[in-house]
């Protein structure tokens, strides 16, 4: 590692104390006076090199750069500085790298002619590590090749492997041009394929022996022939003796057969996979390996998906279940997660096997093989906590008649009269939760005429558990089994034994009866998945009472148990959707989201949030902080973090995987959400933003070719749905998560914002004003050129509306469109007439924001007034009204930008000659009055809702649409559901604290809103 | 339900079911990459049917500098359990004592004398688990912690350093029995 990432590099021993003295105290006017001396006395260029370093470090951009050109002037010389030296320069130029500087061209190639000139000194080494550190991969694999060739057989393998994984990188590293590309890998590959050769071919291999010896050496060429050889070469070596999957898992290395495994799945060899998992099985049974080495549920569902594949499928399933039962006689010497795994291996080839050989006479549709496993397997396993999960998939597979056989014959017998109340319990709770997937699995529905009489029919099915007119899921169903699981919820609370005995049970179950309500109640309220076609108002497709009981509920569960991160996660979302974002946000920071699993799951809260709540930005911690401190931390060098460790250490997949992950943390969806979101809040009050976003260090590297990548991670959602429809999270997101596209697109539109606000510093006074002139519009109409092309390419991918929400999509079009305009009116001579495009873009720029506009103000029917306040309407829909008002200044910084251009010109040049187009000020014009219209619009609507939230009775309104009004429950009209939820929450006085947060949370949105500039 | 493997880098975006339960400490990512980086074998992840992480282990293999080579705190070649973490889901499957087996084994087959820990003295359950897999207390180490899991008003707490003895220490010479009665500082532990 170079010295001076620890300070300043220490001088030769050599020098004078004085100079030493002024270097390690930074007086570098003494430091440049001294070193000139000795340089004139003693003749020493070293003296030349502390001159220049020490000049470098002076505020005067001459001296700054001159180091640079002594290194360049090194470089292209040929010439090789000693290492003392090559150290000072690298010091003296640490700010330059990756911005003025690439160190590929400077500093590198200086190392690698060092390193080749000095291969058996250990600094050769150094030189290896600081081109790594700096990721200049064309260096450090010359200095590897050296090393390799200087160290050849020596018993340190490493020299050999880091020569292999640097050529490797290099090759599929875009530092690589592509004429050298083939020859790297084809080097790669042919240097393993040597070494494995040398391992086959050799009776006892020797670690000074150029073959593979290691886990890692061996995974290594695995994953080189995988990337550059052919499949063919792949599975020939696999079968090898020696250094084949089989061969190696005896020795007890599983990693290759884990990763063979997945490569073959990718090439559907599926004999192949059949055979691999058969013996692997098998050396289990025989003492090859510990019995259970490779008895994970992931391999016997590769062994019975490749069995079902195959052609002779019969018996390659009967030998599947031959080895199954051959592992079940021993199971009783295996561990608790073994004993389940072979239980759950025991359904999946259950399932796999044809109906004709699970059940070839038919016999009792119902009571089939399948549903029979899935009663052994609850037997054991009903009560613990990933039960459900681990049948849910099965159960909701099976047909109509073995489900219905599951729920009302084999369920019930799990226990008997006499058994204990808890266990009771936690098997009705499973039974709700397994009631509420089978409404989410179209077999519960049969079809029926759409059309009776030549009325179409609003339900065309009918459910088959209730015989009901149905659409999916069954309404009815869900209504049951809400009012039944409140029920169980209120023998719970009801029974001190059962009381007493939840802190023994794996969780309890009132929890899962809450999820089981909430997830229905959320259902009958009419929420659908928030694609890109949602309405963006909740309110407008999902019917209050029934969305707000179900918070309710599951908010007074929170408070019964308060660890449980799912129903957390739940009521968060839930929270974003109504607007209530502060107190979303009290429920989201127990969670303690930070450090390295901010990337996954930061998106979860943070994604969007700009639109709903600006006014979080305002608390006194930036709201961003952490994320942006991680992102800063963990990239702050070009090289992926810990990446030297990992090659001292000899861990060559490691490097690989590391290399694989650093890249997609740098091209993550996350941190591109990490810069717009608060951009956008900054820009909301008035702030400044530290740099454009194209400068930022983090977005550096970033353009339309980049693959930005979604890693959000789901994991934290209880879903109870069936895989026959969206997960439950799709259901709960504001709109579509985190994409590629969404990205790109906010990233372009925030380069726009850049652009329209630039404002050159005060003490820029150039001298020769027409040139800069014509600089500064040259720039100007090839950045809007750019942006207008890449806004529009990213809008037209086919794949983009579905990753947008109806707002973002209105502000991204009226961006494109603006740009297009923008470049039009900029380029347009005054004399020329005005290319008819630019009415045609207006007229779809005012199409397009008049439709954002009516959508979000037009009065609510009558209808909707009567179900929720109008002011409900606009709290769970602030993300249109913050695209309004983006859209709306979009419009009238673009305006203001292009009246500016011509006022400028004219003052510039008084013949007028250079100023715009008559029409082109007349439409720009026009856009800002319609902008300023539509921002007053915006205010005015923030000060009625502030207003209508001012206003008393909230409490009473609230709890009406929760409950009904008294007259409903006077007259009792009161529901069978709204009791049942009235009844677990504790009635209407029990929520009158819970109504009390939610109009708060509103309020204290609406606050930050008021504050929100609309200029 | 679960599969055992070598852990990867993108596991680290799986990490939630764990890592979201308080008792779960998460750390930066360097400190992840370290051990991949330079124990792989010894960081070993459990995951469900749907690709989430539901346990871990990270482990190292090291000994005290060589400095320190003739004091008496000297430790030999051994593996050190860093982190070992269940999701709440995933308990009583025994999937902490499979992990800590993984990592013993990858201790034999890098000829370790010993694998050891730390434990706070008041977690009860975690100090049975590991006698209950041949561990025993070697030493206290007084203060070891900062703040003490369930007394506010005390300031530190003293951990257990447990130990394994591995293949290599045939005659056992690495652990003690009394070792409740060795006490010896934080500044005594590397």
């Amino acid at each position: 590692m170079p010295s001076y990432r620890f300070g300043r590099p220490a001088l030769r021993a050599n020098v004078d104390v004085q100079l030493q003295t002024a270097f390690s105290d930074g007086n570098w006017n003494a430091v440049i006076r001294l070193a000139a001396k000795r340089a004139a006395t003693l003749k020493d260029p070293y003296y030349e090199v502390i001159k220049v370093c020490a000049e470098a470090q002076l505020d005067g951009t001459a001296e700054k750069v001159a180091v640079l050109a002594v290194i360049d002037e090194l470089v292209k010389n040929k010439k090789t500085p000693d290492i003392d030296t090559i150290e000072l320069y690298e010091w003296a130029c640490r700010d330059f790298f990756d911005y003025e500087v690439e160190y590929a061209d400077t500093l590198g190639p200086l190392r690698v002619r060092w390193a080749k000139a000095n291969p058996s000194s250990p600094l050769a080494l150094q030189c290896l590590q600081a081109c790594l550190e700096r990721w200049d991969l064309v260096s450090a694999q010359q200095i590897a090749t050296t090393l390799d060739k200087t160290y050849a057989n020596l018993a340190d393998r490493r020299y050999m492997f880091w020569n292999i994984t640097l050529t490797f990188l290099l090759s599929i590293s875009p530092q690589c041009t592509d004429a050298s590309r083939k020859v790297y890998s084809l080097l790669a590959l042919r240097q393993l394929e040597r070494a494995a050769d040398v391992t086959e071919n050799s009776s006892k291999l020797e670690s000074t022996d150029r073959g593979l010896l290691t886990e890692e050496e061996i995974c290594l060429y695995y994953r080189v022939l995988s990337s550059h050889g052919t499949k063919e070469e792949y599975i020939s070596r696999l079968r090898s003796s020696k250094l084949g999957a089989i061969s190696q898992l005896k020795e007890g290395r599983k990693l290759l057969f884990c990763e063979s495994l997945n490569a073959l799945e990718g090439w559907a060899e599926w004999d192949l996979i059949y055979n691999l998992c058969r013996e692997a099985l098998t050396l289990g049974l025989e003492g090859s390996t510990s019995p259970f080495a490779v008895c994970d549920l992931q391999i016997w569902k590769k062994f019975a998906l490749a069995a079902s594949k195959t052609t002779d499928l019969e018996s390659a399933l009967a030998e599947v279940q031959t080895t199954l039962k051959e592992y079940i006689d021993i199971k009783d010497k295996a561990s608790e997660m073994y004993k389940k795994n072979l239980s759950l291996a025991l359904l999946e080839t259950t399932f796999r096997l044809p109906a004709t050989t699970s059940n070839p006479d038919h016999d009792n549709a119902g009571l089939s093989p399948r549903v029979v496993q899935i009663g052994l397997f609850l037997d054991q396993y009903f009560e613990r906590l990933s039960g459900f999960d681990d049948i849910k998939g099965y159960v909701a597979e099976l047909s109509f008649e073995e489900a219905k056989t599951l729920m009302e014959e084999v369920i019930p017998k799990i226990l008997d009269e006499n058994a204990d109340k808890a266990r009771k319990i936690v098997l009705k709770a499973l039974e709700c939760k397994l009631r509420y997937l089978l409404s989410t699995c179209p077999q519960t529905l049969s079809a029926e005429p759409n059309v009776i009489d030549g009325e179409t029919k609003p339900k065309p099915f009918r459910c088959r558990l209730c015989n009901n007119p149905a659409s999916l899921p069954c309404e009815t169903c869900l209504k049951k089994l809400t009012t039944e699981a409140s029920n169980t919820y209120k023998q719970i609370t009801g029974d001190q034994e059962i009381l007493d005995s939840l802190p023994r049970l794996d969780r309890d179950p009132r929890l899962d009866l809450a999820l089981v309500m909430g997830n229905s109640l959320l259902k009958l309220s009419g929420l659908r998945p928030r694609t890109s076609d949602a309405g963006q108002s909740l309110w407008r497709d999902v019917e209050p009472g029934s969305f707000l009981q179900a918070v309710l509920l599951l908010d007074i569960q929170l408070r019964e148990t308060p660890g449980d991160t799912q129903l957390r996660m739940l009521l968060v979302q839930l929270y974003l959707l109504l607007g209530c974002v502060s107190y979303a946000y009290q429920l989201w920071t127990p969670l303690d989201v930070k450090r390295t699993i901010q990337d996954s799951l930061s998106p979860l809260f943070f994604d969007r949030i700009c639109t709903l709540s600006p006014g979080l930005f305002r608390g006194t911690r930036p709201l961003m902080e952490p994320l942006r401190s991680f992102y800063n931390h963990s990239l702050i060098d070009r090289s992926p973090v810990r990446i030297w460790d990992a090659f001292s250490a000899g861990s060559y997949t490691s490097i690989l995987d590391m290399v694989e992950f650093d890249g997609n943390l740098r091209r993550s969806c996350t941190l591109m959400m990490t810069l717009v979101e608060e951009r956008r809040a900054i820009r909301c009050y008035g702030g400044k933003v530290d740099c454009e976003i194209e400068e930022h260090p983090l977005a550096e590297n970033i353009d339309d070719s980049t693959t930005l990548v979604a890693k959000t991670d789901y994991g934290p959602f209880a879903n109870l749905e069936s895989l026959h429809g969206p997960p439950i999270h799709e259901y709960l997101r504001l709109g579509p998560g985190l994409s590629n596209e969404r990205s790109h697109l906010a990233f372009l539109s925030e380069q726009y914002i850049d652009l329209l606000s630039y404002k050159p510093p005060k003490d820029y006074r150039p001298s020769k004003t027409n040139e800069v002139a014509l600089r500064d519009r040259e720039y100007t109409l090839e950045t809007l050129s750019r942006l207008s092309n890449s806004l529009t390419d990213f809008l037209h991918k086919p794949t983009t509306p579905s990753r947008l929400t109806a707002p973002e999509s209105t502000y991204y079009t009226v961006l494109s469109l603006l740009s297009a305009a923008l470049l039009i009116a900029l380029s347009t001579p005054r004399t020329e007439p005005v290319p008819d495009t630019l009415s045609l873009l207006m007229s779809s720029i005012k199409s397009a924001f008049g439709s954002l506009r009516t959508g979000f103000f037009s009065s609510p029917s009558a209808q909707q007034k009567q179900r929720i306040p109008p002011a409900c309407q606009s709290l769970a829909d602030m993300h249109t009204l913050s695209h309004v008002r983006e859209t709306a200044l979009a419009i009238k910084h673009s305006a203001t930008f292009v009246l500016a251009f011509h006022e400028k010109e004219l003052a510039r040049d008084r013949s007028g000659r250079s100023g715009l187009h008559r029409d082109v000020i007349a439409q720009m014009k026009a856009l800002n009055e319609l902008a300023g219209r539509a921002l007053v619009e915006v205010k005015g609507h923030m000060l009625k809702l502030k207003e209508a939230l001012g206003e008393g009775g909230w409490l009473d309104r609230l709890l009406d649409l929760v409950f009904g009004s008294d007259e409903e429950q006077q007259g009792e009209k009161e529901d069978e559901v709204t009791r049942a939820v009235s009844e677990v929450v504790g009635g209407r006085a029990a929520a009158e604290e819970w109504a009390g947060k939610v109009i708060e949370s509103w309020r204290e949105g609406v606050k930050g809103w008021g504050m929100v500039r609309m200029e | 339900m679960a599969n055992f493997r070598r852990f990867r880098p993108d596991d680290l975006n799986k990490l939630s079911k764990c890592n979201l339960d308080p008792f779960t400490e998460t750390y930066e990512l360097g400190f992840y990459l370290q051990y991949y980086a330079k124990w792989p074998s010894l960081f070993q992840v459990a995951e469900d049917q749907h690709g989430n992480i539901i346990g871990y282990i990270m482990g190292k293999l090291e000994s005290s500098p060589d400095v320190y080579r003739f004091s008496e705190h000297y430790l030999p070649w051994h593996a050190h359990i860093t982190a070992v973490t269940v999701a709440p889901e995933a308990r009583r499957l025994g999937i902490g004592k499979l992990l800590t087996e993984q990592l013993e084994m990858a201790a034999d087959a890098n000829n370790a004398w010993f694998v050891d820990l730390f434990v706070r003295v008041s977690n009860h359950k975690a100090i049975a688990f590991y006698k209950s897999m041949g561990y025993s207390v070697f030493r206290v180490v007084k203060d070891y912690y900062g703040e003490h899991s369930s007394d506010p008003t005390l300031s530190s707490e003293d951990a257990y350093d447990m130990r394994k003895p591995m293949k290599r220490d045939v005659k056992k010479e690495h652990i003690r029995e009394d070792g409740e009665k060795y006490e010896v500082t934080p500044a005594d532990v590397w």
